[in-house]
């Protein structure tokens, strides 16, 4: 037993090196990777970027350090190491035209499907801007969000840019609060984010459907969307809020620039739900208290709280039907219509259509109505259980005062 | 006409003589083999005689108030039998049909709602009821010789009523009932050796399924009433036989009392006599165990939690049957070693009749024994109390290699991480080269 334990080990020892001699024979062919090339001369030196460098997607792909920096690998003394076409650290601005080399020709980039407008829409971004135009070495260049050896893909969880670390990302210059002092910018974006209903979706729900801050701004492109743009920008994934919105009033100012669209009332960063029994008095930070608008938003604040609380209410007796018993599939069928109509609520207080959020409010209220006309027939059924107990006890008590005093007859 | 008149009296008479000469015996044969009848019966002893006989019966003069709970825990069984047969008329054990049929039978089928919170209910009192009975056997030293044999018996027929709980317990097929067993035959798998066998044997599955709820409805209602019928009626024969015990500061003299609980001859009668003092003790204590069981059924429904879902871990799980309570309270206060301390201390009164055998059996001079029955039975009801006031959260919430183990994914309901926004993680090199960070 433990013999044969020994012979397999022995075996799976040889086996081993045997698997090590054919590694040692692939590192002699020509398509080698930067580990495992013991001739290449930059690691004697520069360890620790090898180490990064390996872990990234560009050694992956078979690029090697002379790509970029230029050189003689094949040489181990820095002098003629470093000869030749050699740039040891480029620029921030060289950092950009190096990167655009390769991403920026399609014939390059077609085998991974990656798009070839970085370079061009970082020109038009404030970054570009500020770094191509202006020379400021304030902005960033593509290795201050990317890293500059260890690049991993969007889809890598440890990645920069992978979705939830996009924020973090952002917010290690714009949390600078001395860097953004010089540039008249909040520092609470992040913060402000993490709060508000996308930042919850992201980082809670893990929701990547909802956007980081490149959903808004723009990656490489990165501004500040214009004021006449707030509603487009919103409206790329809220698609039938802008529609609506547009209808509404508030449409064309808003597309006219006039008004800042959706940020008006959500804010930008914060993006806040606004709580239905606030609705009227945000209407009045604009309108005046007594205007007719003012109570155009009052009656939206009473149609959508109205139907939420009726909502909430069947809510309860359907938990309540079924927790006795009952076999609720219709009513839970009603709750969606309720439920479909309240959504569409949602969407119609953007336009501030009034006689159809009340038809929807009608909506909402005839299908709960009638979960709630059942639960409490259910209810008062279940009260009329209570009824045997009278004569239940009607039978027991006499029985018993029955046999006591039989019984007591009985002892004497 | 009267000669006509006659003739048919006469003809009646024959007739009727005639089919009770041939059912008396068979009639016998069948209450003898019930065990409802004992005593020197035979062919000749007319069921109307026997019957005359056995009201006739007079009981030992300690038997009184304090014997109830054993008759009441037969009176349980007997409507947990007639409860069950009714609800099993609607009842169909299937992972698809349960829950609805549950449904169906509370809000649809007439009476529907109390046949089964009094089925439910009776399964908690059975519990109480039989462990008072216990309790009453325990510290008058019923257990004694020669009755250390009904001892076993009644501990077997306790297993039987606990069986009974843990099989009916899944039945409704809701969430609470699933996940209370998910978790019992988790901690079933976790005792040495024999665990994982019985819990994948209960089970059939890696999950409980559908074939856990045929298992376990097989078991409730075709299986374990069988076992419990024999064992009734194995337990209620040895007490004909060897009599109600002493009172606990007199001699047995259950010898007197023995064969037809009749005294020797030509001594005064003493003792109660069955018909009419004993039976009507018997029905004012039926009587009022019905009104309450009813009235517990009535104003305390056992309420229905969502369909089973073995995606979706509850956030709370209500515990519906006495045992599962004291479980819990005692291993939220205990601890494990509290829970396998109790139930040793449980398991070791099998034992007593082997170990206690002297003829004493005032409770002074048993300190020992009286201090472990205290400890056990005191201990069972306040923690029955405890159990009721503790909310129950599934454990397999906190143990993920548990729910890991078994392959069930955590749904919806489960606390979501604490999950802060990630920032880039440092890389493996200085970040002051220009270019690099």
């Amino acid at each position: 037993m433990i013999g044969g334990g020994v012979l397999l080990t022995l075996v799976g020892v040889v086996a081993a090196s045997e698997g090590g001699g054919i590694t040692a024979t692939r590192a002699a062919l020509p398509q080698r990777s930067v580990s495992q090339d013991s001739t290449y001369g930059c690691i004697v030196c520069h360890a620790d970027k090898r180490r990064a460098f390996s872990q990234g997607v560009h050694a992956e792909r078979g690029i090697r350090c002379e790509d970029c920096h230029g050189g003689d690998p094949s040489q181990y003394e820095t002098p003629a190491a470093h000869r030749g076409r050699f740039v040891g650290s480029p620029t921030k601005r060289e950092t950009v035209e190096l990167c655009a080399s390769c991403h920026s020709d399609p014939n390059q980039m077609r085998q991974y499907g990656l798009s070839v407008d970085q370079l061009a829409e970082f020109r038009t971004s404030r970054h570009g801007q500020l770094l191509m135009e202006q020379r400021n070495r304030d902005a960033p260049t593509c290795t201050d969000c990317h890293h500059a050896h260890l690049i991993r893909p969007a889809s890598d969880a440890r990645s920069e840019i992978y979705p939830s670390n996009i924020p973090g990302t952002c917010a290690v210059c714009h949390e600078n609060a001395s860097l953004m002092a010089k540039y008249g910018m909040p520092t609470d974006q992040l913060e402000r984010f993490t709060v508000g209903a996308h930042g919850v979706a992201v980082f809670e729900k893990r929701n990547f459907a909802a956007p980081t801050c490149i959903g808004c701004h723009g990656s490489h492109a990165a501004l500040p969307p214009a004021v006449a743009e707030i509603t487009h920008v919103c409206g790329k994934c809220h698609v039938l809020l802008a529609r609506a919105f547009y209808e509404g009033p508030h449409g064309e100012p808003a597309q006219a620039g006039g008004l800042s669209g959706c940020v008006g009332c959500h804010s930008n960063h914060g993006t806040e739900r606004i709580p239905p029994e606030q609705i009227g008095e945000l209407c009045t930070t604009c309108h005046d208290a007594e205007s007719r608008m003012a109570a155009v938003g009052f009656e939206i604040e009473e149609q959508v709280g109205r139907a939420g609380e009726e909502l909430a209410a069947a809510a309860v007796a359907i938990d309540e039907m079924a927790a006795n018993g009952r076999e609720t599939a219709d009513d839970r069928f009603r709750y969606q219509a309720a439920f479909t109509a309240y959504q569409q609520l949602a969407k119609v207080q953007h336009s501030l259509d009034l006689e159809q959020l009340e038809e929807l409010g009608r909506e909402v209220r005839s299908n709960t109505g009638i979960i709630r006309a059942t639960a409490e027939a259910y209810a008062e059924e279940r009260w009329e259980h209570k009824l045997v107990l009278i004569p239940v006890w009607f039978l027991a008590l006499s029985a018993l005062v029955f046999a006591w005093f039989k019984l007591r007859e009985l002892g004497r | 006409m009267r000669r006509t008149l006659n003739a048919v009296h006469g003809w009646l008479v024959g007739v009727w003589e005639d089919i009770k000469a041939s059912t008396d015996s068979s009639l016998l044969g069948m209450a003898r083999f019930v065990g409802l009848l004992y005593g020197p019966i035979d062919r000749s002893l007319r069921i109307d005689l026997a019957l005359r006989k056995s009201l006739r019966y007079r009981l030992a003069p300690q038997v009184g108030w304090r014997h109830a709970p054993g008759g009441v825990t037969y009176l349980l069984f007997i409507v947990l039998v007639v409860t069950g047969v009714l609800m099993a008329a609607y009842y169909r054990p299937s992972v698809e049909e349960a829950y609805p049929s549950v449904q169906h039978i509370v809000s649809e089928a007439r009476f529907g709602w109390l046949v089964r919170d009094l089925h439910y209910w009776c399964a908690n009192l059975i519990v109480i009821a039989v462990l008072a009975h216990m309790a009453r056997v325990f510290f008058e030293a019923a257990y004694k010789p020669p009755r250390e044999t009904n001892w076993l018996i009644g501990l077997l027929l306790l297993f039987v009523v606990l069986a009974f709980g843990a099989t009916g317990y899944l039945l409704p097929w809701d969430q609470w009932s699933y996940w209370t067993v998910t978790e019992v035959l988790n901690a079933v798998a976790h005792i040495p050796l024999v665990g994982r066998p019985i819990a994948d044997a209960a089970m059939g599955d890696v999950i409980p399924s559908g074939a856990t709820l045929s298992r376990f409805f097989a078991l409730h209602v075709i299986v374990l009433p069988w076992i419990a019928f024999a064992l009734l009626g194995y337990h209620f024969t040895l007490v004909r036989r060897r009599g109600i015990a002493p009172a606990m500061d007199s001699e047995d003299e259950a010898a007197r009392w023995r064969s037809s609980g009749k005294h020797e001859p030509g001594e005064k009668p003493q003792g109660v006599p069955f018909f009419p003092t004993h039976l009507l003790r018997s029905f004012s204590v039926a009587v009022l165990t019905l009104a309450v069981a009813i009235t517990l059924a009535v104003l305390f429904p056992r309420v229905l939690a969502d369909p089973a879902d073995p995606y979706a871990l509850p956030d709370e799980l209500v515990s519906t049957w006495v045992p599962v309570d004291v479980s819990l309270a005692l291993i939220r206060l205990a601890g494990p070693w509290g829970f396998a301390l109790f139930t040793l201390l449980g398991v070791s009164l099998v034992l007593i009749p082997l170990l206690d055998r002297g003829p004493e059996r005032r409770l002074r001079r048993r300190p020992i024994v009286a201090t472990l029955g205290l400890t056990f039975f005191v201990g069972y009801l306040a923690l029955w109390i405890a159990g009721r006031a503790i909310g129950s959260v599934p454990p397999s919430a906190s143990l993920g290699e548990a729910v890991e183990e078994r392959a069930v994914p955590v749904g919806s309901s489960a606390r979501p991480p604490q999950v802060q926004p990630a920032r880039p993680a440092a890389a493996p090199e200085n970040a002051d080269e220009g270019g690099g960070r």
